[in-house]
């Protein structure tokens, strides 16, 4: 069996700053593995080990997804080998044209049995790639998963719903985003870690690859913060603490609360 | 002059960060409360290629390289001081002297099980009378036949009764001093050898460090490790390497401390704004951040000395005196900027406290490391 594991390194929004002027200094940001991803690495591997599989890594982006710790990054992490397509062109490439890149990629590889994702980027959480990239493979896409089991032609696979968990038989190829939780991942040991710059990358170049065009162009064009109510700022006197417990239950049957 | 880590050292860094955060920090509070040796992360540790990280693939090690090395025991250390010293005094001190000075042998019997993990070692050299006077020892080895017969006694052991391989240190000729002494691998369960009465410390308490008794103890004669009277080289070039690891803990505590006292600094109220405000406590805070990174960069310095092949006995030894002399500075000041809270068991920083002054005493105290570094510039 032939799984590809899509993922992208990037920095986490969580160490840039905001500067007072309210632009974001990314500065002092490290690019790593999308927090994600290593989820779905370790539900990938998991089917590997139980099935026989040989795990192909997959990230496209603009300069330095190909950077050597990017690719040892994700192959100290089990993967066998990793398929980068690293130009600069991509830097401001939509979800939908990344996802259509990846398509390719898959193409160029061949013989690939499922794709496994991460919920979604640290940096963009747009939840977007996965489904288009179904879509360009002409594949069925199954989100929230919290685990994939079986072989090739023959995936059994868990997805968490509202209340509970859906199983599903998926018959042939598909492309599967990892819930957030579905897995710890297990922490590299120090041999897999010096291993990995052992292992092979394969760098495509994009121009051929012949993407096709992207259709609709996406951009975000505003972010709000939710309304924040006005509090009420109603102070109850705690010295007699029956009294006061009495006025609590009031305020909050007049507030509609009990 | 590059200051970077390769690849592999920050992949490697962060890997036991994350091990060390996630599964370590949460049981270090239990640790020392019930002065419990902390077995489950032996066996963690062992699965990561953590406990031989510096010995070669082939001898069951990682093949890592001594600043990876220093990097994996500094965030340990940060996690928990004594897993930290389990680990040390497993790969740096009882594992080391098998690799330099073992035969074909004795490597092929115990240097993969230690390298790997399967098997925990301990280092027995301290004496009740020769500590810093390392040389003093009157553990005696006579050869019998094809025999060693020892007899005498150790203190301060770390790792025993855990530990299944012990280099212990005895005078094969006593009137010749520290010439007259040999190092020998001694198993665990050997008759005539048994392990006494854990002792009560300020720090480090779940690490385990009772004496050792040997009566009227035979050995092989193959148990020999180097020549006779090799005894005091090994356990100098052993303790050279072996400081350069307590460095590596000493600015881990020291991290984890100083971690703590930022956090507490931004969060602790008074006088209507976080404390971390004051002026009084940043410039705490910089001391402590300034004095810390450069006991890190004297540490990793060493590290890389020993990895390029060039001479690390002062450089190590300045890094173990800066970085533990640092750390109870470090965590004394941590406890101050906590103020009375810091006094309590509710906050780590009372154990960082009384685990980093550890680091000043053990394999070296700081008057022997100040004794190493003038010779060198006094010679």
């Amino acid at each position: 069996m032939r799984i590809v594991v899509a993922y992208k390194w990037t920095c986490d929004p969580e160490e840039a700053t905001a500067r007072p002027d309210g632009t974001v200094d990314w500065s002092r940001a490290k690019p790593g593995l999308s927090t994600y991803d290593p989820v779905a690495m370790e539900l990938a591997r998991r089917l590997a080990e139980e099935a026989g599989a040989e795990l192909v890594g997959v990230t496209v982006g603009a300069k330095g997804v190909g950077a050597p710790i990017a690719s040892k990054a994700a192959l100290g992490r089990g993967l066998d080998r990793v398929v980068i397509v690293e130009d600069e062109s991509l830097r401001e490439a939509g979800r939908s044209e990344l996802a259509a890149v990846v398509a390719e990629v898959i193409r160029h590889i061949g013989d690939v049995d499922l794709v496994i994702t991460g919920d979604s980027s640290v940096d963009v959480a747009a939840k977007m790639v996965p489904t288009v990239l179904a879509g360009e493979l002409g594949w069925p896409a199954v989100a929230e998963v919290t685990s994939v089991t079986g072989q090739a032609g023959a995936l059994r696979v868990e997805r968490a719903i509202p209340g509970g968990v859906q199983v599903l038989q998926i018959s042939g190829p598909a492309v599967l985003a990892a819930s957030a939780d579905a897995a710890a991942p297990r922490v590299p040991g120090m041999k897999e870690l010096l291993a990995a710059a052992r292992k092979p990358v394969e760098l495509l170049d994009l121009t051929a690859l012949k993407v096709p065009p992207a259709g609709a162009v996406m951009t975000v064009t505003g972010r709000a913060r939710p309304e924040r109510k006005a509090r009420k700022g109603q102070l109850i006197d705690t010295t007699d603490p029956a009294a006061a417990a009495a006025e609590l239950v009031a305020a909050l049957r007049a507030a509609g609360a009990l | 002059m590059d200051f970077d880590l390769t690849d592999e050292q920050q992949l490697i860094r962060e890997a036991v960060r994350e091990f060390a955060q996630t599964e370590v920090a949460p049981k270090a509070a239990e640790i020392d409360r019930d002065h419990r040796f902390p077995s489950e992360f032996l066996a963690r540790m062992a699965e990561l290629n953590i406990m031989g990280m510096p010995y070669p693939e082939k001898f069951g090690g990682a093949g890592a390289d001594n600043v990876s090395y220093v990097l994996a025991a500094e965030e340990i250390a940060r996690a928990c001081a004594t897993t930290s010293v389990v680990l040390l005094a497993h790969a740096s001190l009882a594992t080391f002297p098998v690799y330099k000075f073992g035969t074909d042998a004795q490597q092929d019997r115990y240097l993969h099980d230690m390298a790997s993990g399967r098997r925990l070692g301990a280092f027995a050299l301290t004496e009740p009378g020769a500590g810093t006077d390392a040389g003093a020892g009157t553990t005696t080895a006579t050869l019998k036949g094809d025999e060693y017969v020892l007899n005498g006694s150790k203190i301060f052991i770390t790792n025993a009764p855990f530990a299944e391989i012990y280099i212990v240190f005895a005078k094969t000729d006593p009137a010749q001093g520290t010439r007259g002494m040999s190092a020998f691998i001694v198993e665990r369960d050997t008759p005539g050898f048994s392990v006494g009465e854990a002792e009560h410390k300020l720090g480090i308490r779940g690490s385990s460090t009772p004496p050792l008794y040997f009566a009227d103890c035979h050995i092989p004669q193959d148990a020999l490790l180097g020549g006779e009277g090799d005894g005091f080289k090994i356990a100098m070039q052993t303790l050279d390497g072996g400081r350069i690891g307590i460095a590596a803990q000493a600015v881990g505590i020291a991290q984890g401390a100083l971690d703590a006292a930022a956090a507490y600094a931004k969060e602790r109220v008074q006088f209507g704004k976080p404390i971390a405000a004051l002026q009084a406590i940043q410039w705490m805070i910089a001391d402590m951040a300034t004095q810390l990174d450069a006991a890190r960069l004297l540490t990793y310095r060493a590290a890389w000395c020993e990895d390029n092949g060039r001479p690390y006995g002062t450089e190590g030894a300045m890094a173990k005196l800066f970085a533990s002399e640092t750390a109870t500075r470090v965590c004394d000041r941590a406890i101050q900027v906590h103020g009375g809270y810091g006094f309590t068991e509710s906050y780590p920083v009372e154990r960082n406290y009384r685990d980093a002054k550890i680091t000043e005493l053990y394999e070296g105290t700081s008057e022997v490391q100040r004794m190493v570094i003038a010779r060198s510039y006094l010679r």
